[in-house]
């Protein structure tokens, strides 16, 4: 499988930063510094389950 | 005048809180954040400081050095007393298990309750958070990753310092003191707020990529493939003997958007580094040169007046290895002059939160 973390990771954009640029580079700027780098992610890219893992957590935390 | 600040260095805690009381009077205070020297025994500068404001909320914690409007100062205790207009609402919370994921989202439910609104849909530029972590405790990323998983407000704080013991450091809330803890308080200012994180490096083009890691303990085994505290030397140009020497005018920095968020190597342990925040596997880093901190950090200053127009007030955390620098080149009195003509408060911590864990960086959080 591939494209899953390309896609988490915009979902978790969309859902936290509500079409704010601002929020969305905070948002990025998380995520780097949990070791995800969205500029690494396509949807072609393998799914790492430890960055799908980490990406399902920050989503869970939200509902 | 809705903020004012007040230092003291009088030799007892019962003194210099009797000082920044009597330096507070008249003045309507409704929250007050301190920051004191271990000089005054940590188990009663809190409760000194809540009975001199009863009705206040009071939380802070200790230092490796102080920071006060035009001065860097060394055991004292520095405060910043806000009235109703500049912090219209605030709650506190102690988090007193920083392993605990459950007590950081119970802290933050808190702050839901209490503002009647769900911490996740407040609105990052009504509300900013403060944070003071146990210097000691190597909980800060966790806690800021939960954190910033839970809000879109900002936090902005430091980790408490023990002026150099490295032994024990505490913070304070509401007249207790605690270990291994954190305190965030959720403010409401009723002004405009903004931030300035700044650190004083540039990129050398260098990249060292994390590629071994024992991320719990803030260790890198391998750099580029290579033994880390090999690939460092190299980098730096410097025998593995000699690397240590470099770390505090070469550490290394994750790069966002042109910003590095600063990784300050600890020590070299066999061919490892360990490193005062943790460093994930699969992180590009770049090897990065000290710049001119007195210089970056008046534009710094200087830029946020400008968005602001004006400043009322001024919270800086300033790591304890800037203060090093400093006072290796004799720039103490030129860098607390910076702060002259700014209501100031501040401290010289083991650690800076933004976003994240930094270090060898100046978070600041100003007020309108």
């Amino acid at each position: 499988m591939a494209g899953k973390i390309r896609q988490m990771i915009d979902s978790v954009i969309n859902q936290r930063a509500k079409d704010n640029p601002m929020l969305e580079r905070v948002i990025k700027t998380k995520l780097i510094l949990k070791g995800i780098n969205p500029n690494k992610y396509t949807l072609q890219s393998d799914d790492d389950p430890v960055v799908l893992g980490k990406l399902e957590k920050m989503i869970a935390e939200l509902k | 005048m809705n903020i004012k600040t007040a230092f003291s260095v009088q030799e007892t805690a019962e003194r210099s809180v009797n000082d920044i009381a009597r330096q507070f009077e008249m003045f309507d205070t409704e929250m007050v954040l301190f920051f004191s020297s271990t000089k005054y025994a940590p188990e009663s500068i809190s409760s000194l400081m809540q009975n001199a404001f009863p009705m206040a909320q009071v939380f802070g914690c200790t230092t490796a050095g102080e920071i006060a409007s035009g001065k860097m100062l060394e055991n004292s205790i520095v405060a910043m007393a806000f009235n109703g207009q500049a912090i219209k609402d605030a709650k506190i919370e102690v988090i007193e298990n920083l392993h605990d994921e459950n007590a950081v989202r119970a802290a933050l439910e808190s702050f839901g309750s209490y503002f009647n609104e769900p911490v996740a849909d407040m609105d990052p530029a009504t509300y900013v958070g403060i944070i003071l972590v146990d210097g000691l405790s190597g909980a800060e990323e966790g806690l800021m990753e939960t954190i910033g998983d839970l809000t879109n407000v900002t936090f902005i704080g430091g980790s408490a310092g023990d002026d150099l013991k490295f032994a024990s450091t505490k913070v304070y809330a509401q007249g207790k003191s605690y270990s291994n803890a954190a305190v965030l308080a959720m403010l409401k200012p009723g002004v405009e707020f903004s931030f300035i994180k700044t650190q004083s490096f540039r990129d050398l083009g260098k990249s060292l990529e994390v590629t071994k890691a024992i991320e719990a303990q803030r260790e890198v085994v391998e750099f580029n493939g290579k033994p880390a505290a090999v690939a460092y030397a190299e980098a730096v140009g410097t025998s593995v003997e000699e690397a240590a020497k470099h770390f505090m005018h070469n550490p290394v920095g994750l790069f966002i958007e042109d910003e590095p968020y600063v990784r300050s190597p600890q020590q070299i342990k066999g061919d490892s580094m360990l490193f005062y925040c943790s460093v994930m596997e699969g992180m590009e880093l770049s090897l990065l040169e000290g710049t001119d901190m007195i210089g970056d950090t008046r534009q710094a200053l200087e830029l946020a007046k400008s968005e602001l127009g004006s400043i009322s007030g001024l919270v800086a955390f300033n790591c304890i290895l800037r203060t090093l620098e400093l006072r290796q080149n004799n720039l103490e009195q030129a860098y607390g002059e910076l702060f002259a003509n700014i209501p100031t408060v501040g401290f010289s911590s083991y650690g800076e939160e933004y976003i994240g864990h930094i270090n060898q960086t100046a978070t600041m959080l100003v007020f309108k």
